[in-house]
């Protein structure tokens, strides 16, 4: 007898919908060229699926709507701004809350706070914008992710883990002074989504409270990390993802958030602090750059959907579902023999493009390419994490990083999974032709963040 | 018929609490005589701005729900883009999540030590982010400008022989940019005039000055010339706004005003290589040019309002309700600013109160009784928005000592508007039992925002 599968279900049903436009493939490489075979610059109009990004793209629930008729949009003082505070303290376990406009706007004050020039700024791999706001206010990043990380074939549970040799070289070569904080990502991005430990965590904590390092945390997947320490941590089986998201924030001393992604809103972020000095710094700043303090650059009714978005991310079964998701359509590509990234991450799949185009030297960006030739096939619009996005070094020189991948992101709540199966099959069909597939060219290349806008031509 | 009534009805309401005058004196006490430290539960009539307040329409609120929130490319910004080049002329369009990014991004570009910007009247959150580059902001406003009791048809114009001696004195070379505020938000919300900004365009161009305009109530503005310069009686308003943005070389606008969107703001500009460099900044603080840091729901508020703002019913009852207070109160003798502006009526604190030194903020106190009495939020325009130390220490005061009640678009009705008078004139009435204050903790920048006080006695 066939062994019974036992399958799990989304937690909700859909209220509403968005329709979606077909589009043949004449019109698809016409998309392409225009945009200068960067998926970036493509209209969203011509996307069939779009897996661009898990930023800000989430479905509201019915309640976050609601929420949304119940914005205060007072300048100061706003009660979506109090209920906001609340959720954070209760839920995320920071005390104090400066609101910002998205999670950069986070960044930019907190680098602009903290890091001195000639700074040194040691984290679990780079992130393209949290770097660039580190290297604008005179800081360096260090990279002090376990080497497991940079490889995509290894199998490790927690690849975001931060190995505390390479940290404790780094203090040891610069001193405590040089080093304003250690900046961790829960599930990291670059590395494919994947998660850190609890129990790394507490070591890092505890060497940081020793040599009084604080440590700020980029809690923008935090829910979906919290989940694979519930799913594969010992000592975690039993405990909710909330309980565990809690555990993992009192391990830092304060967080930038993009709450596009875990927090399920389409705007919104904050800088969430335990100091008290700091905080009153922030709050200066932040009227300068995003809005007075108790808005932060929001409208009332987004700090509302943020409030509410963040009590529905710690849920069991909504976690649950989601990185059941990304793990589905993981799975399928395995079985069509797709190099991924493994293990599977929280919020996308990661292709491995050097292995897929082994053909292509990084020179002529394999990653990109293979966005595009994945929107060509089927009109799915995923994303370039490779060489492009790895930018150039201060002395001009690429920055040429062992992971060059594609990623495809799965925004939350959005799609189905009819929408994996397509999404899995055309990667399948354009690994089945990859052989014939050909290199590009940069023809144009902007001064930052050049992946959003580079255009590039065929080889 | 002399009664001009909405040219919309209502379809969504949000209550009210009300408080007693004691619990608003404790609330008072509490948030350190700052009525930005105010929750806004604790408002009766929130008259603080008009900015980011405004009620959105139904058509507005359907926008919202066809938001396409893609990352990159959404066809809310395509919609939003034209929108802006369809009202401006101007071919780049860069969304920024409110007006002060906009701002920010400009200034970063253009500004740096020894620069100056030179406006008719610089707003608080504009003159700190020119300050922030090292740079000075230099406001030349015209002379009848300056004086709140003497009506005059255009008292947001810029002093042309002040902007040209000052150019002869700095050097144009120093001079990066030209920005003119329409209105005069800081000045009395007073419109500028065709002419006025013709003459100041042609100055830039004989000395080779970018121009542009803070284009936050340009609809309003546009009204004003309408009804009050020679030649434009005829004109629509939508003739007229092509007509002054076709002056500018760009411009910076936060759309939580004449957009009547809750949040959002954006560049426009004619200059493809400025354009470039402020993209490249934009990515780094608020966002993918596609999104410019605003959801993509947003940006179609954006668009809507845009088209809404123009409806000359519309900006017919939303002047004529600002005349309407202002006429009231000068009928009881209070002292305000005139004539009446185009979203605002100004208190003149210091002929209110001559009693009280621009040091102990007559304004401020002014605004914190007006809470007392009735429970109405403003905000103060003075000595403690603009006021500076010398190297003693010693406060330089403003220029003018105003308290503000913006009022919100489309939010309040007459009722609340009958009630604001009754208000201010029975504290007009007591005005002598209003006492100064002095600051006990502030800010190095923007400090109204977070300054605590306390009563003098």
């Amino acid at each position: 007898m066939k062994k019974i599968k036992r399958s799990w279900a989304e937690p909700y049903k859909m209220k509403m919908v968005e329709l979606l436009k077909i589009t043949t493939s004449a019109q698809r490489k016409k998309a392409l060229q225009d945009a200068g075979f960067n998926t970036f610059l493509l209209k969203s109009e011509d996307v069939y699926i779009d897996l661009l990004t898990d930023s800000g793209t989430a479905a509201m629930s019915d309640r976050q709507w609601a929420g949304m008729m119940l914005g205060d949009e007072a300048y100061a003082g706003s009660k979506n701004y109090y209920h906001l505070e609340n959720v954070v303290k209760n839920v995320y376990g920071y005390k104090y809350l400066v609101p910002t406009h998205q999670g950069r706007g986070a960044e930019n004050i907190l680098s602009r706070i903290l890091i001195k020039k000639g700074d040194i700024i040691p984290g679990n791999m780079y992130f393209t914008t949290t770097r660039l706001h580190q290297e604008l206010a005179g800081g360096k990043f260090e990279d002090i992710i376990i080497d497991e990380a940079h490889d995509a074939e290894n199998e490790f549970d927690f690849k975001g883990n931060i190995d505390l040799n390479k940290l404790d070289r780094l203090v040891k070569k610069h001193g405590v002074s040089k080093i304003p904080y250690v900046s961790i990502a829960t599930s990291v991005n670059m590395a494919g989504g994947q998660p850190i430990s609890m129990k790394n965590l507490k070591e890092l904590s505890s060497y940081c409270k020793k040599q009084k390092i604080r440590i700020i945390h980029d809690m923008t997947r935090v829910a979906e990390n919290a989940y694979f320490i519930q799913q594969k941590e010992k000592g975690y089986a039993n405990k909710s993802v909330k309980d565990i998201v809690k555990e993992i924030n009192s391990y830092t001393d304060g967080a930038t958030m993009s709450a596009k992604k875990d927090a399920l809103v389409n705007i919104g972020g904050f800088l969430a602090l335990n100091e008290w000095d700091i905080f009153e710094e922030a709050r200066n700043m932040v009227v300068v750059y995003e809005g007075l303090h108790t808005y932060g650059g929001l409208a009332g009714r987004d700090m509302e959907a943020m409030a509410i978005g963040i009590a529905e991310s710690v849920d069991d079964d909504h976690i649950r579902a989601r990185v059941g998701q990304v793990i589905y359509l993981g799975n399928k590509m395995l079985e069509y023999h797709v190099p991924i990234v493994k293990p599977i991450g929280g919020h996308g799949i990661f292709v491995d493009a050097k292995k897929f185009l082994p053909h292509i030297p990084q020179k002529n960006f394999p990653a990109q390419t293979l966005a595009a030739e994945i929107y060509l096939d089927s009109g799915v619009r995923t994303m370039e994490r490779g060489v492009v996005s790895a930018g150039r070094k201060a002395n001009g020189e690429n920055y040429y990083p062992k992971l060059e991948l594609v990623r495809f992101t799965i925004p939350r709540r959005v799609y189905t999974q009819a929408h994996m199966d397509v999404i899995a099959e055309s990667a399948a069909r354009v690994f089945e032709k990859r052989n014939k597939i050909k290199g590009l060219k940069m023809i144009y290349e902007p001064k930052y963040l050049r992946f959003f806008q580079a255009k590039f031509e065929k080889l | 018929m002399n009664t001009i009534i909405e040219p919309f009805r209502i379809k969504s309401v949000e209550p009210i609490y009300f408080n007693t005058k004691e619990e608003r004196k404790y609330i008072l006490e509490k948030a350190f005589y700052n009525l930005f430290h105010i929750h806004s539960k604790d408002v009766l009539i929130d008259l603080l701005t008009d900015s980011g307040t405004s009620a959105m329409s139904s058509n507005q609120w359907a926008g919202i729900m066809q938001g396409d929130e893609s990352y990159a490319g959404s066809p809310s910004f395509f919609k939003f883009e034209k929108t802006v080049q369809e009202i401006t002329g101007m071919p780049l369009v860069i969304p920024t999540h409110q007006g002060r990014a906009a701002e920010k991004i400009l200034f970063s570009i253009l500004g740096g030590k020894g620069k100056y910007f030179v406006s008719n009247t610089l707003f608080d959150t504009t003159r700190a982010n020119i300050e922030f580059t090292g740079a000075q902001g230099i406001d030349l406003l015209c002379a009848e400008g300056k004086l709140p009791s003497v009506p005059a048809a255009f008292k947001g114009n810029m002093d042309i022989e002040a902007f040209k001696n000052f150019i002869a004195e700095k050097g144009a070379a120093n001079i990066p940019l030209c920005i003119i505020t329409v209105t005069n938000n800081s000045g009395g919300g007073q419109p500028v005039s065709i002419q006025n900004i013709k003459k100041v365009k042609e100055i830039c161009i004989e000395n080779n000055i970018p121009f542009f305009i803070d284009a936050c109530r340009f609809a309003e503005n546009c009204w004003f010339i309408k009804q009050r310069e020679k030649g434009y009686a005829d004109k629509s308003v939508k003739e007229i706004a092509w007509e002054l943005f076709s002056y500018a070389d760009g411009c910076t606008m936060s759309a939580k005003k004449d957009a009547f969107a809750n949040i959002g703001g954006f560049l426009a500009m004619n200059d493809e290589t400025l354009a470039m460099q402020c993209r490249n900044l934009l990515i780094i603080t608020e966002g993918f040019p596609t999104y410019g840091g605003l959801a993509g729901r947003d940006l179609e508020a954006i668009a809507i309002g845009l088209q809404e703002v123009l409806d000359e019913n519309y900006l017919q009852y939303r002047i004529r309700s600002i005349e309407y207070l202002t006429n009231k109160l000068i009928e009881e003798g209070v002292p305000v600013m005139q004539p009446a502006g185009g979203h605002a009526v100004y208190l003149d604190a210091k002929e209110m109160l001559p009693n009280i030194a621009a040091s102990q903020y007559p304004a401020q106190a002014l605004a914190g009784a007006l809470y007392t009495e009735g429970g109405i939020r403003s905000v103060e325009i003075g000595s403690l928005m603009f006021g500076k130390y010398d190297e003693h220490k010693k406060l330089i005061p403003a220029q003018m000592e105003l308290v503000r009640l913006a009022i919100p678009r489309r939010v309040y009705t007459q009722s609340h508007i009958d009630y604001v008078a009754e208000v201010i004139i029975e504290v007009y009435k007591n005005r002598k039992q209003i006492k100064g204050l002095q600051i006990i903790e502030e800010a190095p920048a923007l400090r109204h925002f977070t300054a605590k006080l306390k009563p003098l006695f």
